[in-house]
Order: structure tokens, then C-alpha cells, then sequence
């Protein structure tokens, strides 16, 4: 995608409205700012073709049961890292996991219903992947700030 | 924490606004099969419990090649709350997390050039008074992500306003 697409203040203002609350109407945007319903529905239309915005629902952590976060760095030793994060990503437990530049080759963040899981899933299940060298981790215990407002958009699936 | 006791309706509504959140009640309703009243306080309730949150993702000013570091950042132990809570104000970091292990805050970015990581991480992070290492690593390639799942804060709370609803 082009980068000319021209964002002005009448779409920021819109955007921020929909930040406060993403189920606004159109209605109550448009009386807001001082535009028309149709105006709001055609600019949010215009940048949600365009891939620049997405007005979703985000649901926290503890809402899929998971009260445990960290971070692991592992290092890969004899094999592709890409084949191991293969292997680790199928584990529900890994939330994400990235090959990165650095001291290590894999990043993941992985999370856990209660600390209870974390020795079957250390010592069972990935101690059984192969080329994993070290893992290192960094145990979250507290998260001042977990959003991603401004990120790459996918285009929509089917369209 | 208490674990919150999500049905399957409410995985599927939170699935479903997880695509388009500017779905009407009513066609989430004929879609789900239960009454607008019911999706209505499903949604409210979950809002309320800081389960779910609605907001506008931009991808405005991001190069199409963005990417996302980690920044592991060693600070005194006295000074990691300020640390943090500044970290956390720099617009281009998504995340910050108080973190026990090889260094005591994590910062995730995303970025459009190096320059832009080495202002970030190099510059303002280093220079905040308490920090005495910062390391970065670069995600080349990106196996597995989620980003409709995030930690609501308190202050997303408060800040949201939960008036329903899309016509």
C-alpha cells in the first residue's frame, strides 16, 4: 500500500472519538464534531478500506484465563531457529514469538493460568524440542502499559 | 486475579467484535441467536469487568515495513516504578512490563527505521535517570501474534466511556 493516502484533522478527530468509545454511532460522533452522520460513516469507511484503521473489540489477558505473563529468550543451538519457534508456536501457552537479532534467536511472551503450570511446561513440554540451548526468562509482575492502538492492519480476510 | 467465568457466548461476542467492533447489537443478535437485550448486557458486563475494550487500531505514520524490538532495560531498583511509568508515556512503545529476571523493565516497540530505535532505546530510554543498560533485540520474523489480546488497565477504564452503542 501507498503511503499518499491524505489523513485529515476531520479523520483524527474521528479516530479519536472512536479511541474513547469504539460503539459510538455515527450520530453521536457526527453531533460531536460537528459534522454530518454521513460524513462520519463515509470517512470511517474511506480508512477502514484503505487498511488505516480498524475499530475492534481487545480483550485482556485474564479474560482467556491467563494471570501469568513473561518473557523468554531462548537460544537455539544445532538446528534452525525457525524450525524450533515452528515447534513452540503450537503450544497454547506461547502467546507470541518472534526470531530476533541479538544475543538470542527466539523471543516469545507466554502466558499461564497460575504459576502451578509452569514446571510441566518448562520441564514436559519444551525441554522435548530439539536445539533449544538455553532458555532465559523474564517473569512479568506488573504491566503498566499493554496496547497496540498504532500497528501494521492486516487486510480483511475474504475481501 | 479471580478467573472470570466466560460462557461460549461470550467468547463468541468477543470474537465477533474482535473483527468489526462497530456491529450493531441487532445483527450480533440474529447472528448469535439470543435478544439485543442479552447481547446489550453481555457487552456492558464485560466492559465493566475490564474483560473487553473498544478501540480504533491506526496504522497512520507506520511504514508498512514496521517492526517490533524488545528493549530489556537493567535499572536501580529504587527507580523502576518512575522508569516504567516513563517508558510507558514514549508514543512509539506499545508495551511496558516490570519484569524479574535478566533485566527489571521491558519495553515493546514498534518502529519505522533504526534511526527511530536508536532515538528510542539509545537516547531517551538510556538517558532516563536510574537506567544503566538498555538492550535491544529486533523481531526479523514474526511466528505467532496476537494483537487483539492486550492487558486493560485501570486507566483504559476509566478513560473509556462505556455508552452503548452502534446503531
Amino acid at each position: 500500500m501507498s503511503d499518499d493516502f491524505i489523513i485529515d484533522d476531520a479523520d483524527r478527530a474521528i479516530v479519536e472519538q472512536l479511541r474513547l468509545n469504539g460503539r459510538a454511532t455515527n450520530q453521536q460522533i457526527a453531533n460531536t464534531l460537528g459534522l454530518t452522520a454521513a460524513t462520519v460513516s463515509a470517512r470511517i469507511r474511506r480508512m477502514e478500506d484503505a487498511d488505516k484503521l480498524r475499530v475492534v473489540a481487545v480483550s485482556d489477558f485474564s479474560a482467556h484465563g491467563y494471570n501469568v505473563l513473561m518473557e523468554v529468550a531462548i537460544e537455539v543451538d544445532g538446528r534452525p531457529a525457525a524450525d524450533v519457534v515452528e515447534e513452540l508456536v503450537q503450544f497454547p501457552e506461547v502467546f507470541a514469538a518472534h526470531l530476533v537479532t541479538g544475543r538470542y534467536d527466539i523471543d516469545m511472551l507466554v502466558v499461564l493460568r497460575d504459576f502451578d503450570e509452569l514446571p510441566g511446561l518448562f520441564l514436559e513440554k519444551f525441554s522435548k524440542i530439539e536445539g533449544i540451548r538455553s532458555m532465559v526468562p523474564a517473569i512479568a509482575v506488573d504491566v503498566i502499559k499493554y496496547k497496540f492502538d498504532v500497528a501494521p492492519i492486516e487486510a480483511r480476510e475474504g475481501e | 486475579m479471580s478467573a472470570p467465568q466466560l460462557d461460549d457466548l461470550d467468547r463468541q461476542l468477543i470474537e465477533l467484535l474482535a473483527r468489526d467492533a462497530r456491529v450493531s447489537n441487532r445483527k450480533i443478535a440474529v447472528d448469535l441467536g439470543v435478544t439485543e437485550g442479552t447481547v446489550r448486557g453481555r457487552i456492558k458486563r464485560l466492559q465493566q469487568d475490564g474483560l473487553i475494550s473498544f478501540t480504533a487500531i491506526t496504522s497512520f505514520g507506520l511504514a508498512d515495513s514496521a517492526r517490533m524490538a524488545f528493549i530489556g532495560v537493567q535499572v536501580n531498583v529504587n527507580d523502576v516504578r518512575e522508569v516504567a511509568a516513563k517508558i510507558a508515556e514514549m508514543s512509539s512503545v506499545n508495551a511496558v512490563m516490570v519484569t524479574m529476571g535478566r533485566f527489571n523493565v521491558l519495553a515493546i516497540c514498534l518502529f519505522n527505521t533504526l534511526d527511530h530505535l536508536l532515538e528510542l532505546a539509545s537516547n531517551q530510554i538510556l538517558a532516563l535517570p536510574g537506567v544503566h543498560h538498555v538492550e535491544t533485540s529486533i523481531a526479523v520474523k514474526t511466528a505467532k501474534y496476537n494483537a487483539r489480546v492486550v492487558r486493560i488497565t485501570e486507566a483504559d477504564r476509566l478513560r473509556a466511556d462505556l455508552s452503548d452503542e452502534v446503531a
